[in-house]
């Protein structure tokens, strides 16, 4: 009786090992790369009917975000303009601009039918999660934090991962992004460019008390008691923060004071985003 | 394995209560299935889920999962479209709902509603509680809304060659080709001043339409015009109209009554007096403290009502005995009051020989109304005769009950034909155009109209809204606009103005029966205009003007005399025109013509075996019938006997018993019941508390043309009738039969291990012992650290001193978060089921069909749990006669939002988790669907999604190769599986729609929840100290509903919040509070009121013997 098997099948099981191997490690890089938001979903950048430059409108005309994006402080999805807004400078009226523009075109054919303009939807939260955009600009949040810079953008590309995780980084640690209302659409904002006197002061106004800052400043909950050397009026408490967190404002000396004195708890249970 | 958890023994009070007759006998199936999530015996596999065992499945997944794995295709990223409006539309705000008041034209008032719109949507409906007579929605109201999205709704014109032939198709027409037809009766018309013209009516109260109709008979004199409704009210406005001459009109003020008595007026339930008549009754029946007065509510009827649920006494009598009990009951207040003659003109009725038996317990209620004289009232059923109606009137006058506890009101008196009129007319074939602008459809509900048809020879128009047997016999079918849909207008059941307001275009192309009658008058233009594309550059043209919207004006420039923009933005605004009320009425009662109203009626005999008595009664889930293709409607449970998609004969248990009838888990015999040669076989169904010999059967079933819905479900009592006046028929013959026939009921599924929960007490108990709720049965003894099992955050965060009692540093943080919670009544609930309807509206939850609820599968959140009370201790055997008159009493029962939860600890992949508000928060795209929280859950109130009920109608059967037909949900993958696109419009984006394999359940309204608290941080911004939403300013679907303001909702962290209030009512107390689980919703204990002179002669109410009072529960 003759050998059953032919010699090239002794080495059989190991090359089946080998490629398995790398059947299973292909897989978990292309499961992690196409399937993870971080990397599925950032730099998504479909072209638009239209296309319309936000580096141009916002970069370099200056236009505030919700001049198109009107309703973003009071609902919970942020309009994407009709066409009458397009039409407020593109119109056909005297000194209106780019009345010819062949870019425009579908702009024009849009007023003249009636029939909206379908732009592609580039940020697109899935339909078990609720997210709403005023409760984020009215407390803090800016534009920029989760859409990126706008500003610089030819094309609008999705710029973060938008996934559960990226969401609960800022809900657990909000202070690494709050910012004052006044620069929530300020898409060049660096917290640096903040006068620390100003700040303070604007805290002051909305009628915060010294000992609150100073408190904050030391880390220590609101709760606690002041230790019995910490200063007293805010020519001190702007000191103590210029000592804390050195020349320029810093994120976290900003995000630190709003999230306490506007009492900043973003949510963490499921009900938040899931009815 | 199943495990059994072993509740602690319930105590031996002397009072039993029960939810259904398996339970009252505890018989072997129901022991059985206790405990258990699902019934068993109906949670087996069935023929197609066999097919497909676990392992098969599992084999089948793998496979499926490793080829999906092969394509990718799921990762690609799906194109997803924005588009916004071209031109901005004034007041929407895309994502934000828009909230507008209108109103419901019923056949008896107006319901003022205010309709959410999502994007154009219309998607829920709340009461209007700005409106004078705002009073909660009931539950046909509150599902009216899915009416809109009716997917088999007429959608276009058709034309039929011949009247009254069911046979013929018709050809679909236009309504071009209807405007000119038109065009030709008009020429017709005005050559002979209208003669030939009828137009048939549903009752209503709509200003705009009775003007429109007298300029039609201005212009056409002698066109006729004819209304009528299934559920008659005519005898009630006969007597009136006899007593106090033409146009008054009675409206109970209940809210003033201390005393009220009801010959089986179900104003409570299907009898509806006043839009606000429930919370103006309830107003007096939920005391606070022990010393609160309590009105007190006595009912005589043949069956179980809501109306009798909330009696303080009730005396079931058969429905043909009712004349004499109001003869006897004014011969006994005319004796009282010294009024002989009112106790003479009742002589013809009161003095028969079975009135003997009555007297006491009706002399007894009498004095009791006698001596609240100015302070009482009694009501009549609406579809009693006249001689009833006249009694009662006579009675209320002796009690001084017209001016203070019943309003009369100045109304225009209106002289309308009536159905049987029209009927003469048609068979004489003096009309030659009949319009039916009817809501219901004649050919069912109207006998013999349907021959009428066959030989008239008269065109026929139906103005139709579904699909039904008229448009099978008119000529012409137009399509009819849904009241959200259109203008019109309608007064309140005190006169309040209002004005019905479109929310949305006809979606089907339909016209209201203004716009037809505009037509008819020739003052609209049916066909469509072309509207020629504006060049471009040039001005807009103006709108074209809507000619209805301008009638409806027009009526309101006469009734407030002068048109006047802003009082008329003001009555769109807040739903009603203010100070439009009836005026009152200077009538004078005659109380000569009672005589006359009674000697007509000839004295009935009490039914016996061999001559039954039927009593036709509106359904409480589809009317007369009208409602027949609303699955919500259809699915929800009959308020008394928890039937589902059906109706049935209610039968007492003796009567039951007696015709040798079976019931074996809801497959209940059925009985052929004769009278005057009509016979009907329905289904026999066990109602306690019924009269014997007297069979109850709810009108609008047996339905042959309508769409799946409605079809074919239950048995059409109208085969019984011969004519449309009388709804008590005796004399009938009933022989049991042999078949059988499956009833969906939901009284046995979701039980919670038969321990009933709902507390109640006397007055008199409760002023001896004002805490008597919190301490009753087992939590009595509570040890004082009632630890649950299961882990969870409980009480309030205390952590400033570790050695107060009340630390608790682990607490809800009632500092700087709200705290939910709820707080029933049950003194005030009625048991309507409003709320489960409302909640379904909501919440998106779907509808399973009968088989699925046979399943116990049914979705609803809410369980509206109907308990009756016997007297009967544990161990005693029960007794058939404790059945003849139990007492009922109703509880609503969802997600209680146990502190420390038990369905929480189980979840293996956290999909049901606290939030730090204190809701137990269910996450569902998180939910595997492994059911632990189910059956840990005390309350049973989490279901499961056994299939995609949306995306698979659960009502339709799929034509399979070989296997035949199988209902859809079994079809697997050859099922069909898409939702319905019309009915999707009706959701509330805001809420996830559940897939398969999930589980759900109450989360109070959550999405309203998070609303608030986002808009109220929105406000707020960086004023931390705004960051609390203001107190009652969130209310849940279910308080918005009901109609009673049974439930009460709010931020218990918030001190000025009214659900502190009512936590700290007296008769508060929690379900299941020895397991220690805290639940955030509690109950109050319903108290009764009763007589205590009643005791000796309310001999039906068993009471057995050296066990605690029946008159001290």
């Amino acid at each position: 009786m003759g050998n059953f098997f032919p010699r090239w099948t002794n080495w059989l099981p190991l090359k089946l090992a080998v490629c398995l191997g790398f059947v299973v490690v292909g897989a978990v890089v292309g499961a992690t790369y196409y399937l993870t938001p971080k990397y599925y979903r950032v730099g998504y950048e479909p072209t638009q009917p239209v296309p319309f430059s936000h580096k141009k409108h916002v970069g370099e005309v200056g236009l505030d975000c919700r001049y198109c994006h009107s309703f973003v402080e009071v609902s919970s999805h942020s309009n994407v303009p009709t066409n009458q807004t397009c039409y407020n400078c593109h119109g056909p009226d005297k000194g209106q601009v780019k009345k010819e523009s062949p870019k425009l075109a579908l702009v024009r054919e849009a007023d003249k039918t009636g029939v909206p303009i379908q732009w592609t939807k580039v940020h697109k939260t899935p339909d078990f999660a609720y997210f709403n955009h005023s409760v984020h600009v009215n407390r803090g949040v800016s534009c920029q934090n989760c859409h990126g810079q706008i500003n610089e953008m030819e094309v609008v590309k999705h710029a973060e991962p938008h996934s559960m995780g990226w969401c609960l980084d800022c809900h657990r640690n909000p202070e690494n992004k709050l910012r004052p209302l006044d620069q929530i659409t300020n898409l060049t904002y660096k917290p640096e460019q903040l006068n620390r006197d100003a700040f303070y002061a604007s805290l002051k106004d909305k009628g915060i008390k010294e000992e609150q800052v100073v408190k904050t400043l030391l880390g220590l909950k609101q709760e606690d008691a002041l230790p019995a050397d910490a200063p007293k009026d805010w020519g001190k408490v702007v000191e103590l923060a210029a000592k804390t967190y050195g020349p320029s404002v810093t994120q976290k000396e900003v995000g630190t004071q709003l999230k306490d004195h506007w009492r900043v708890a973003p949510p963490e249970t499921c009900a938040a985003c899931h009815r | 394995m199943k495990r059994i958890w072993h509740h602690p023994e319930p105590l031996k009070t002397g009072r039993r209560y029960w939810r259904s007759l398996a339970e009252h006998e505890n018989a072997p199936e129901f022991q059985e299935s206790l405990g258990r999530e699902f019934d068993s015996s109906m949670e087996g596999m069935s023929d197609g889920e066999r097919e497909n065992s676990r392992r098969d499945f599992m084999k089948i997944m793998g496979g499926a999962a490793a080829l999906s794995g092969l394509s990718l295709v799921s990762c690609r990223r799906p194109l997803a479209k924005v588009v916004p409006f071209a031109k901005h539309v004034e007041w929407i705000i895309p994502g934000k709902p828009l909230l507008y008041t209108t109103i419901i034209p019923r056949a008896w008032g107006a319901t003022p509603v205010v309709v959410t719109t999502h994007e154009g949507r219309p998607t829920h409906l709340q009461a209007n509680f700005l409106h004078p007579l705002a009073g909660g929605l009931d539950i046909f109201a509150q599902a009216s809304i899915l009416d809109l999205y009716n997917p088999d709704r007429v959608k276009g014109l058709t034309y039929r060659k011949t009247t009254g032939d069911a046979a013929e198709a018709g050809v679909s027409s236009d309504w071009t080709a209807f405007q000119s037809q038109l065009a030709e009766w008009s020429k017709a018309w005005v050559a002979s001043s209208g003669a030939g013209l009828a137009l048939l009516f549903n009752e209503s109260v709509s200003p705009t339409q009775a003007r429109l109709l007298s300029e039609i008979k201005k212009s056409l004199p002698k066109a006729k015009v004819y209304s009528y409704e299934p559920v008659r009210r005519s005898a009630s406005a006969a007597a009136v109209k006899s007593v106090f001459g033409e146009g008054v009109k009675l409206l109970p003020q209940l809210g003033k009554a201390n005393v009220v008595f009801s010959l089986d007026c179900d104003f409570l339930g299907l009898d509806p007096q006043s839009e606000n008549a429930i919370l103006d009754f309830m107003k007096n029946r939920a005391p606070g403290k022990s010393s609160d007065k309590m009105n007190r509510l006595y009912v005589i009827e043949n069956r179980y009502t809501l109306t009798g649920g909330v009696s303080d006494h009730r005396k079931p009598l058969a429905a043909a005995l009712l004349p004499m009990a109001a003869a006897v009951l004014a011969d006994e207040i005319g004796k009282l009051t010294g009024d002989s003659a009112l106790s003479e003109s009742s002589r013809n009725l009161s003095s028969v020989a079975g009135a003997a038996k009555l007297r006491p317990w009706l002399a007894t209620a009498a004095k009791d109304l006698f001596a609240n004289k100015g302070k009482a009232i009694v009501l009549a059923g609406s579809t009693y005769g006249e001689e009833v109606h006249a009694l009662v009137a006579g009675i209320n006058n002796a009690l001084a009950a017209f001016g203070s506890t019943i309003d009369l009101l100045k109304v225009e008196s209106e002289t309308t034909n009536t159905i049987e009129d029209l009927q003469s007319d048609l068979k004489a074939k003096i009309i030659k155009n009949l319009f039916v602008l009817t809501e219901t459809d004649p050919v069912y509900d109207a006998l013999g109209f349907a021959e009428s048809l066959k030989v008239c020879g008269a065109e026929v128009v139906k103005l139709a809204q579904r699909d039904n047997a008229t448009v099978k016999l008119a000529n012409w079918t137009l399509p009819s606009a849904h009241y959200l849909e259109s203008w019109g207008d309608a007064r309140s059941s005190d006169g309040t103005y209002a004005i019905v307001q479109p929310m949305i275009q006809p979606l089907f192309n339909g016209i209201s029966v203004n716009e037809l009658l505009l037509a008819i008058a020739g003052k609209k233009e049916l066909a469509p205009k072309k509207v020629e594309a504006p060049a471009p550059g040039a001005a807009p043209t103006a709108p074209i003007s809507d000619i209805a919207y301008e009638a409806v004006k027009e009526t309101f420039k006469v009734i407030s005399g002068g048109w006047d923009e802003e009082k008329w933005n003001l009555t769109l605004r807040d739903g009603f025109l203010v100070k439009s009320s009836y005026p009152k009425a200077g009538a004078s009662f005659n109380g000569s013509v009672i005589t006359a109203a009674v000697k007509k009626a000839s004295p009935a005999q009490e039914p016996d075996k061999d001559s039954f008595e039927i009593v036709i009664t509106a359904d409480a889930t589809v009317w007369d019938g009208r409602y027949t293709e609303n699955p919500w409607l259809q699915e929800a449970p009959d308020p008394i006997t928890k039937l589902t998609w059906d109706n049935a004969a209610w039968l007492s248990p003796k009567t039951f018993r007696a015709l040798g009838l079976k019931s074996v888990r809801y497959e209940n015999s059925k009985i052929k019941v004769t009278i005057g040669g009509k016979t009907l076989e329905i289904v026999a169904l066990e109602c306690p508390g019924h009269a014997h010999n007297s069979i109850t059967i709810p009108l609008g079933y047996g339905q042959k043309l309508a769409n799946i819905v409605g079809n074919d479900r239950g048995f059409d009592v109208n085969a019984l009738r011969s004519d449309s006046t009388s709804f008590v028929l005796t004399g009938a013959k009933v022989e049991a039969s042999t078949e059988l026939y499956e009833l969906a009921i939901t009284q046995d599924t979701y039980t919670m291990e038969a321990r009933a929960q709902v507390r109640e007490g006397t007055q008199e108990r409760f002023i001896k012992d004002e805490k008597f709720a919190a301490t009753e049965g087992m939590d009595s003894h509570i040890p004082p650290a009632n630890l649950a099992l299961y882990k969870g955050r409980v009480g309030k965060k205390q952590n400033t001193n570790p050695e107060a009692e009340d630390y608790n540093p682990e607490g809800f943080d009632y500092e700087n978060n709200h705290q939910w919670g709820m707080v029933i009544d049950l003194a005030k609930c009625i048991g309507c089921s409003a709320c489960i309807v409302a909640c379904q509206s909501e919440n998106n939850i779907a509808i399973v069909g009968k088989d699925q609820v046979r399943r116990g599968r049914v979705m609803q959140w809410i369980r509206m749990d109907r308990y009756f009370a016997t007297t009967d201790s544990v161990d005693s055997d029960p007794s058939l006669e404790e059945l003849d008159n139990p007492e009922m009493i109703h509880q609503p029962v969802a997600c209680q939002q146990c502190e420390s939860a038990p369905c929480e600890t189980v979840c293996p992949v956290n999909a049901t988790v606290h939030t730090e508000d204190g809701l137990n928060a269910m996450a569902y795209n998180r939910c595997i669907g492994t059911r632990y929280c189910a059956n840990n859950c005390p309350f049973t109130a989490r279901r499961f999604n056994f299939f995609d009920y949306n995306k698979r109608n659960p009502l339709v059967e799929t034509e399979l190769p070989i296997v035949g037909k199988v209902r859809n949900l079994y079809a697997g993958p050859l099922g069909e599986k898409k939702p319905q696109e019309v009915v999707q419009l009706q959701k509330n984006p805001n809420v996830t729609v559940r897939m398969r394999g999930v589980i759900e359940k109450c989360t109070y309204c959550v999405q309203r929840l998070e609303a608030a608290k986002i808009n109220q941080r929105r406000v707020a911004r960086d004023d931390a100290s705004k960051l609390r939403i203001a107190a009652d300013s969130v209310k849940t679907a279910c308080q918005a509903s009901c109609p009673a303001e049974a439930i009460m909702f709010g931020d218990l962290a918030n001190e000025k919040s009214t659900v502190n209030v009512w936590k700290e009512n007296p008769r508060n107390y929690q379900v299941l509070k020895y397991l220690g689980i805290r639940p955030r919703t509690s109950y109050l204990a319903r108290i009764r009121n009763v007589n205590p002179e009643m005791a000796s002669v309310e001999n039906d109410r068993v009471r057995k013997t050296g066990e605690a009072s029946l008159y001290n529960f």
